[in-house]
């Protein structure tokens, strides 16, 4: 299966270098949307990687799109800025509600 | 005490009925809570693995970011770009899925990342071993980064697993077994109770009998 990129430009370009054709170069969180609508609809990707600072925009969006789907995955990472303070973490978030307690990662 | 099942009559059969239930209930609990136990395991494991798969997968990003910015700055933005479009496509990735604990996680294999200038497929003649070096770094970065997709989405997938257990393990614990077993005791207490009441009956007949 295909790897996608929705990015900003930067990004886009360094993973085509890395191989990834399928990239979309995108200036606002509401294209990405668009963009990620359109590549659920085709069977051939398995994995969609998105920058931080687009998806936090529109993670309500995006998780509804992708809730029922076991493909594409979606990988969040960080542009070029580095990564973005996050409220709460994610993985630790996920720890809290499967285990019950609040456990200290790292 | 806890509520009774509304709507059971009080005779031998519902009890016959309502004892295996209960023995049926307090099995499933056991089993579920094992397989809570086990995937509590599992979902440890895989968070060792997380933990270190997204600081790699930032680590590499960064360096790749760098270097491409290096290589934008020797060659012009343009050029890099005209080169990006030129670089041939990698084969993408192979997706199965695996069971953890009747789970399913998708497993994710990148075929071979890193190549070798020439395979890259821009020209030579007129790129430096920047843009050489920035397309190296983000090939590595790809491997990180589907290695962390792979990894994040287990997890994800696990965690909800065990929520859902949990929740069936809390229902059986706390709800369906306390109430059954306080629909068994009450059938037990009727059934024992007119059985006096049957006894008394037959005593208080046999004295009217005799008196006559």
């Amino acid at each position: 299966m295909k790897i996608s990129v929705i990015a900003d430009f930067d990004t886009v370009v360094g993973f085509r270098l890395a191989g990834v054709k399928q990239g979309y170069a995108v200036n606002s969180p509401e294209e990405a949307l668009e963009r990620l609508r359109e590549l659920v609809k085709k069977e051939d990707v398995g994995l969609v990687i998105i920058t931080e600072r687009l998806v936090d925009k529109i993670r309500g969006d995006v998780e509804k799109l992708l809730e029922k789907k076991s493909f594409p995955l979606l990988v969040e990472i960080p542009d070029k800025a580095g990564p973005i303070e996050k409220k709460v973490d994610p993985l630790k978030e996920l720890v809290r509600r499967a285990v019950g307690v609040d456990i200290k990662i790292e | 005490m806890a509520d009774l099942i509304e709507g059971v009559n009080p005779t031998r059969m519902e009890l016959l009925k309502l004892k295996t239930k209960v023995k049926l209930a307090k099995k499933g609990h056991r089993l579920l809570k094992e397989k809570r136990d086990a995937l509590i395991m599992e979902f440890f494991n895989i968070l060792e693995e997380a933990k270190g798969a997204r600081r790699q997968a930032e680590a590499r990003l960064s360096e790749a970011f760098h270097a491409l910015i290096l290589a934008q700055a020797s060659m012009g933005v343009l050029k890099v770009t005209q080169c990006a479009y030129a670089a041939k496509e990698t084969p993408g990735i192979e997706t199965y899925t695996r069971s953890i604990m009747g789970v399913r996680v998708p497993v994710l294999e990148l075929q071979e990342t890193s190549r070798s200038v020439i395979e890259r497929g821009y020209g030579l003649a007129d790129t430096t071993s920047q843009l050489d070096e920035a397309a190296a770094r983000f090939e590595e970065a790809l491997a990180a980064v589907v290695q962390l997709a792979e990894v994040e989405r287990s997890i994800k997938l696990l965690a909800k697993e065990i929520e859902s257990t949990k929740r069936r393990v809390n229902a059986l614990e706390n709800v369906l077994i306390p109430r059954l077993e306080a629909t068994v005791k009450y059938i037990k207490m009727r059934l024992d109770e007119m059985e006096r009441e049957n006894f008394f009956k037959l005593k208080r007949i046999k004295a009217i009998m005799e008196a006559r």
